[in-house]
């Protein structure tokens, strides 16, 4: 009885300390950004803070007269056999970035956001050096374009989203994915080489990088992370990716735990019927 | 009673020891993985070759797990070799002198393997024909996609191959 | 007794095994008043064993080089090596788990006045292990080279510049570079794994040695001579043992529930960044067992000086406990010191709020609090002579029990 009292002491003390330093803690350490996630509804699919959209029921044979006169440029589609006009070191050493392919863009990014994109670049990845200038289009042809676009998509998963969406900037060197820019042009158009994302799962955590992803000025204010929109099926399909490359021993950690537990649990079992018998006579 | 007493303290001592084993054997069996080579090398010992940028007499060499492999595309003039022929017209051989373990050269004039260590001969089969080798040269596991040979995993013919 | 044959009397014509296990185990009698608290010291060796086995499989395929070394323990280790993820979480919890084990282990000590006379070699040596532990864990948690290492590093070896005179020129000479690079990883890593455990295993030794010369203590602080012994005492093999093994038992089933459900206290997410010297991240903490200290460093948040000064008492004040203390016999344990059980608890529950305040902000409120728990951490070492005089003066009047 009175061992058991000392034990509830002891539960007591480690309980209270853990309970400290580890929830508490970061419940005051990270209060920033629950703020930001708390006052911007984060994530929010809808952009709402780009104000509203047009109808985006464009027509996709005029959107791909509208492709190649505007974006054909920089971009290519290569599902509709239109290749990238440089090759990515070229592009990467004009633009600071290399241009994505926008094969599949309207599949992981929200068409609102995208709307808003082409419109004003800058302004909806809420980053000022954005390598792409304001077209100036009209917003029937931004429409025409996307329903082009949207014709021509397919949904990626995983490791080809993973490229598609991050791949220009991050790599996932552990996977043998690395940037499609030179790290060197990187550092010269966004101040700093951005992350690799091996292992950012574990670093951030999914809650911290949904939000992060979906407005980034707003949890670090100033960061060379321009605002992408993804759209909310992509971000948890990319989640799932981020998850399984930065843990690919999580089911086996928890097979394996469960059996060292039992086996335990047993143990238990065992040496508290010896220790009974031999302390019988003591006392 | 004191008798029983110590014959029951151990059975559970016993039973103790005997489950501690247990959890034992799973720790080594745990560290005797972590010795297992790892993943990118074991990927890095399946090696894939395309047979067909072989020339006919012509003989090219295969890095395959730190050991030459010797490819040898054999001209009708070469020995035929029956259960040692790889799709019908290579030589396909672990370019190791089974006597003591050197590296024989292929002498293109007399269409052998001769070994600079103790002159072992082989022909173009690589099967020993003069000298200390005491075995023929080895075949490395392999496995035929099409025209291109794949070393290091097991395919139906080389299951043939050994057995017969 | 038994008849001596074979293998066992081979050995015991040549090693005297039977006089050795005689001394060690089957003849060393622990009273019978003591509870499950006196096993940690056994839990502490266990932990020991664990972290040493771990520790030579992950160095097996550590690369002690600033620019492998992260790769090397998040990929290779982690991912690559069949199991190998096991044994980190094992090193990396069990490194932690220490500092529980040894934390309940010094405060059982230091309740039931363990490190009063006879026993003050014992104290000190364990005193002795306690730092060593430290070292040990500081110099291991630079290993990986993560974010949260390398500048726990930077700013612990920055602490050696404020030394007078010398400190400048030893920070450098201590990282064999201006900064926390690769100089630095190399030699932690060749302390971590040579010098350091090899230490503590002499001490480990010393430790045990004395304990069984002065004999365990007990919840009452009453000495047992020789001869009580064998009446009253039970012998450390088989009756304790059989206790040990039990409450082993038990903690293990805990300390592998961390290993493999709970284990992100002992792996910081920070550490998952790689080692950045241009970017200190938004918090820094050390690891938990040292943030009691730390806290003293920052409490003083008024005076450099002051801190640094509370700092390196706060961690060395311990070591006088034994001469701090003096209340004769029966003011031994704390059961029976009604103001020193006071003290304690005040000096526990500080403990704990200093461990607290370590990992917070260091601004406004807390950094208030910080102060007072850094005072009161000292209050207790500046009781105990006040209240051993009290004690002394009872004795003298005839007093106590």
């Amino acid at each position: 009885m009175k061992e058991l009292k000392i034990l509830a002491v002891l539960i007591v003390i480690v309980g209270v300390t853990y309970w400290g330093i580890e929830p508490l803690a970061h419940s005051i350490m990270h209060k920033h950004i629950e703020e930001a996630i708390h006052k911007y509804h984060l994530p929010d699919y809808e952009f709402s803070d780009l104000g509203s959209t047009p109808p985006l029921d464009g027509d996709p044979a005029k959107g791909k007269e509208a492709f190649q006169m505007f974006c054909a440029s920089c971009h290519g589609l290569k599902a509709d056999g239109i290749p990238a006009p440089m090759d990515p070191k070229t592009a990467a050493m004009s633009f600071g970035v290399v241009p994505p392919d926008l094969s599949n863009i309207t599949s992981y990014t929200d068409k609102k956001f995208l709307f808003h994109f082409i419109k004003d670049p800058a302004k909806a990845s809420e980053f000022k050096k954005i390598a792409m200038p304001a077209m100036g289009l009209q917003d029937e042809q931004i429409a025409d374009i996307i329903a082009y676009l949207d014709s021509k998509a397919k949904k990626v998963h995983g490791e080809e989203l993973f490229k598609e969406a991050c791949g220009r900037c991050h790599g996932a060197k552990y996977q043998k994915i690395y940037a499609e820019t030179p790290p060197d042009a990187l550092k010269k158009y966004l101040g700093k080489v951005p992350p690799d994302l091996s292992i950012i799962m574990k670093a951030k955590g999914e809650h911290y990088l949904v939000a992060f992803i979906n407005k980034p000025q707003a949890l670090l204010p100033g960061t060379s992370m321009p605002r992408v929109g993804l759209n909310k099926e992509a971000t948890e399909d990319l989640m799932k990716y981020l998850d399984e490359i930065s843990d690919p021993h999580k089911e086996q950690r928890q097979k394996v735990g469960i059996i060292v537990l039992a086996y335990m649990l047993v143990m238990i079992g065992l040496t508290y019927a010896w220790k009974k018998k031999i302390w019988k006579n003591i006392h | 009673m004191a008798e029983e007493k110590v014959s029951r303290r151990d059975f559970l001592l016993y039973a103790m020891g005997g489950w501690a084993a247990v959890g034992l054997g799973g720790v080594l069996y745990a560290m005797y993985k972590t010795w297992e080579p790892l993943p990118e090398v074991k990927a890095a010992g399946i090696v894939r070759f395309d047979l067909s940028k072989v020339q006919p007499g012509q003989l090219k060499v295969v890095q395959w797990r730190g050991k030459p492999v010797f490819v040898l595309r054999r001209t009708p003039d070469m020995d035929k070799c029956d259960n040692r022929s790889i799709a019908n017209e290579y030589t396909v051989v672990v370019g190791i002198c089974t006597h003591l373990g050197c590296i024989p050269n292929w002498e293109p004039d007399k269409k052998i393997f001769k070994c600079p260590c103790h002159g072992g001969e082989f022909n173009a089969c690589g099967v020993n024909i003069f000298g200390p080798p005491p075995r023929p040269l080895e075949i490395p596991p392999f496995k035929l996609e099409g025209t291109t040979i794949v070393l290091g995993e097991t395919g139906p013919e080389y299951e043939k191959m050994m057995k017969g | 007794m038994e008849k001596k044959g074979g293998l066992m009397g081979w050995l015991d014509k040549r090693l005297a095994v039977d006089a050795l296990w005689k001394v060690m185990m089957s003849e060393y009698y622990l009273p019978k008043n003591i509870n499950f608290l006196w096993s940690f010291g056994v839990l502490t060796m266990l932990v020991f064993v664990i972290l040493v086995i771990s520790g030579i499989f992950v160095l097996m395929y550590y690369k002690p080089d600033s620019h492998m070394a992260f790769d090397s323990v998040n990929k290779t280790i982690m991912m690559d090596v069949a199991y190998g993820w096991v044994f980190r979480h094992v090193h990396a919890v069990g490194a932690s788990i220490m500092f529980l084990v040894l934390f309940i282990h010094m405060g059982r000590g230091i309740y039931y006045g363990s490190y009063k006379a006879p026993r003050e070699v014992v104290w000190v040596t364990g005193f002795i292990l306690f730092v060593l532990m430290s070292a040990t864990a500081f110099t291991g948690y630079l290993l990986p080279w993560g974010q949260m290492s390398y500048w726990a590093a930077q700013t612990i070896t920055t602490l050696f510049s404020k030394i007078p005179f010398i400190g400048p020129d030893l920070v450098i000479w201590i990282r064999g570079n201006y900064i926390v690079e690769d100089a630095t990883l190399t030699r932690f890593f060749a302390l971590h794994v040579t010098l350091l455990p090899a230490l503590i295993l002499v001490f480990t030794a010393i430790h045990l040695y004395a304990v069984r010369v002065v004999g365990s203590n007990n919840e009452d602080g009453i000495p047992m001579t020789k001869e009580e012994k064998k009446e009253k005492g039970i012998p450390f093999w088989p009756v304790f043992m059989s206790k040990e093994y039990f409450v082993m038992s038990v903690f293990l089933l805990f300390f592998f529930f961390l290993v493999f459900f709970n284990y992100k206290f002992a792996m910081d997410p920070i550490n998952f960044q790689p080692a950045d010297y241009l970017q200190t991240p938004p918090h820094i903490y050390p690891e938990w067992y040292f943030l009691a200290f730390y806290e003293v460093l920052r409490g003083f948040f008024f005076s450099e000086t002051l801190g640094l000064i509370g700092f390196v008492l706060s961690m060395f004040l311990p070591l006088f406990l034994p001469w701090l203390d003096t209340s004769p016999y029966p003011y031994i344990s704390g059961k029976h010191r009604p103001l020193f059980k006071i003290m304690w608890w005040i000096f526990v529950v500080d403990f704990i709020a200093l461990t607290i305040l370590g990992k917070l902000p260091p601004t406004g409120l807390f950094a208030w609090l910080g102060l007072i728990t850094s005072l009161v951490y000292f209050a207790f070492f500046i009781a105990l002579p006040i209240i051993s005089k009290i004690e002394k003066k009872k004795v003298a009047s005839g007093g106590g029990q």
